[in-house]
């Protein structure tokens, strides 16, 4: 099936990616290209297993005890910016960060 | 020893010869001095840039992780580093590992040493590159549809992809989960075992890491294929097929005979849906583990007017085109409306290339034998506007990494100069015949692949 311009923009918005005019002219083009090329599982016949895990084993899970994983160093170290432990990252638009009373 | 490695690798690199295979590598400086008295001690090793080391940046080939550094590390590098190794830098890839040529990278190409104009193969070209280069003997990259096996093939070296769950994933920058598997490069199919029996094993930290023994894969070197069952499936086998490279594959095939091996053929009838099945799956899944992009938690931030804003352009420029591509694809085929039709679809699908494989080897047959591409290396830039094209070179790979099995890619010769690989699968957790069999070719193929 084709995909129209307008359903490529409407993904683009799910994906939180921005297309200008050439790049949705391209990216429309290789969408339907590949989809047509993906188009041929529509000849699979019957329903058939959905795959889980393709071996018998499932998955090996830990011991249920709070951990902050296994790191390396203390995060700190290679954070820009650190406190009380956390990140600190620079607050997103329209948001002001603590002490910043404007 | 490994000091001065990491300062050849530097001015190698940085001539007119260089290959671009590496962003990172490391101070000669910072090379440790007090190894642990492992089975690697001293042996300089490269590693895949989207695997996390302390110490060093994890970029996954992306200007939107230019600058990041982990605060942890992959347990197959702590692993590595235990044993004695030395990580002497960060190696070339297709940005976030998606692509079959090490030109997505937005630290430019990396070069194939067989000629300098044709592509690696991809996602871990840098590796392959390196150790073909004799950079190094051995290198770390990561599989997803055949990111170890392709650019082994298309740069003469040994490259093996172990089953899924049988090297932990932690630290490796997910792409598609339900496939992505740490691989190994060596100048020898020896070196690519070895190294991956030190990486291989449980761990906690990976919940679809097995609890399994390690597999012996060195002594397996020695064990020869007398009495092996090698089946031959007629669908890597089309018409089609590069004459040069079915010839070189029969050659392959005559020695493995030769050696006592019986050669099956046999079928895998739903091979024909393995790349349509992965180019719905893989992005699939990648749209949703890159959607941690955002510009806050990792990246490089492009300001916006809002938050939303500030997302959309942090991501518009920091992903390169392919992996918007696949981003796109994946968000498509999982969106209401086409779930079922792409997503439902290629589930059943690969459930049948599951059973496929089951069948084939619940006849007795012990590893398959394929070649590992349609083609050698191609010239940089032939597919980059093409990416149907591009997708398909990995059609004889993206099997094993849906149904989980372990592959091997081995040089079998050469086709006007370019080295040709050699496919081996074998069944889960049976990565020693796949080794077995690999130590045959190499050492009765000896001439043809120099």
């Amino acid at each position: 099936m084709s995909v129209k311009r307008e359903e490529v923009l409407r993904i683009a918005k799910l994906a939180r990616l921005r297309l200008d005019e050439d790049e949705l002219e391209r990216m429309t083009g290789d969408l339907n290209s590949i989809l047509e090329h993906v188009d041929a599982l529509g000849s699979l016949e019957g329903d058939g297993e959905i795959a889980g895990t393709a071996f018998e084993e499932g998955p090996s899970t830990r011991d249920e005890e709070a951990s902050d994983g296994e790191r390396g160093l203390d995060p700190s170290v290679v954070a820009p910016a650190w406190r009380d432990g956390f990140y600190l990252v620079p607050p997103p638009p329209g948001v002001h960060a603590e002490g910043d009373g404007s | 020893m490994t000091r001065s490695v990491t300062t050849r690798i530097r001015e190698s690199e940085a001539g007119p010869e260089g290959l671009n295979a590496f962003i990172t590598v490391v101070e000669e400086s910072d090379v440790p001095t007090d190894l642990p008295d492992g089975p690697l001690q001293g042996v300089p090793v490269a590693v895949k840039d989207n695997i996390a080391t302390l110490g060093l940046p994890t970029t996954c080939g992306s200007r939107l992780l230019e600058h990041y550094r982990s605060p942890f590390e992959a347990t197959a590098v702590r692993k590595l580093r235990e044993a004695g190794a030395v990580i002497v830098g960060k190696t070339n890839l297709d940005e976030f590992a998606m692509g079959s040529s090490t030109e997505n990278s937005a630290f430019g190409p990396a070069r194939n040493p067989h000629d300098r104009t044709r592509v690696t193969g991809g996602s871990s070209g840098g590796s392959a590159a390196a150790v073909a280069a004799g950079y190094v003997p051995m290198a770390l990259g990561s599989e997803t549809g055949g990111s170890v096996r392709q650019p082994a093939a298309f740069c003469g070296v040994a490259g093996l992809k172990p089953t899924y769950g049988r090297v932990s994933r932690y630290g490796l920058v997910a792409f598609a989960s339900s496939m992505d598997q740490i691989g190994t490069f060596g100048r020898t199919v020896a070196d690519a075992a070895r190294l991956l029996e030190v990486i291989a094993g449980h761990d906690p930290l990976d919940a679809t890491s097995i609890d399994r023994p390690a597999p012996d894969l060195t002594g397996a070197l020695d064990r020869g294929v007398d009495g092996l069952v090698v089946g031959v499936p007629s669908e890597y086998l089309p018409d089609s097929l590069d004459p040069g490279i079915r010839e070189r594959v029969d050659r392959a095939l005559a020695r493995l005979e030769r050696e006592g091996a019986e050669l099956r053929e046999v079928s895998l009838p739903h091979s024909r849906f393995a790349i349509p099945t992965y180019y719905v799956i893989a992005p699939a899944e990648a749209s949703s583990n890159l959607s941690r992009f955002d510009g806050v938690r990792y990246g490089v931030r492009t300001e916006g007017d809002d938050i939303g804003d500030m997302v959309e352009a942090t991501r518009t420029h920091g992903f390169g085109t392919e992996v918007q591509r696949r981003i796109m694809l994946g968000t498509y085929a999982l969106s209401a409306g086409y779930y079922e039709q792409y997503y439902g679809r290629a589930q059943r699908a690969r459930g049948r290339i599951v059973q496929d494989f089951r069948d084939v080897f619940g006849t007795g047959v012990d590893a398959l034998f394929t070649p590992t591409t349609p083609t050698t290396a191609f010239p940089l830039g032939e597919w980059l506007d093409d990416p149907v094209q591009m997708y398909l070179s990995d059609v004889f790979t993206v099997t094993a990494n849906l149904a989980g099995i372990p592959g091997m890619s081995v040089p079998i010769g050469t086709l006007e100069g370019l080295p040709v690989g050699g496919q081996i699968l074998a069944p889960w957790w049976r990565e020693e015949t796949a080794v077995a069999i690999g130590s045959v070719l190499e050492s009765t193929l000896t001439e043809e692949v120099r």
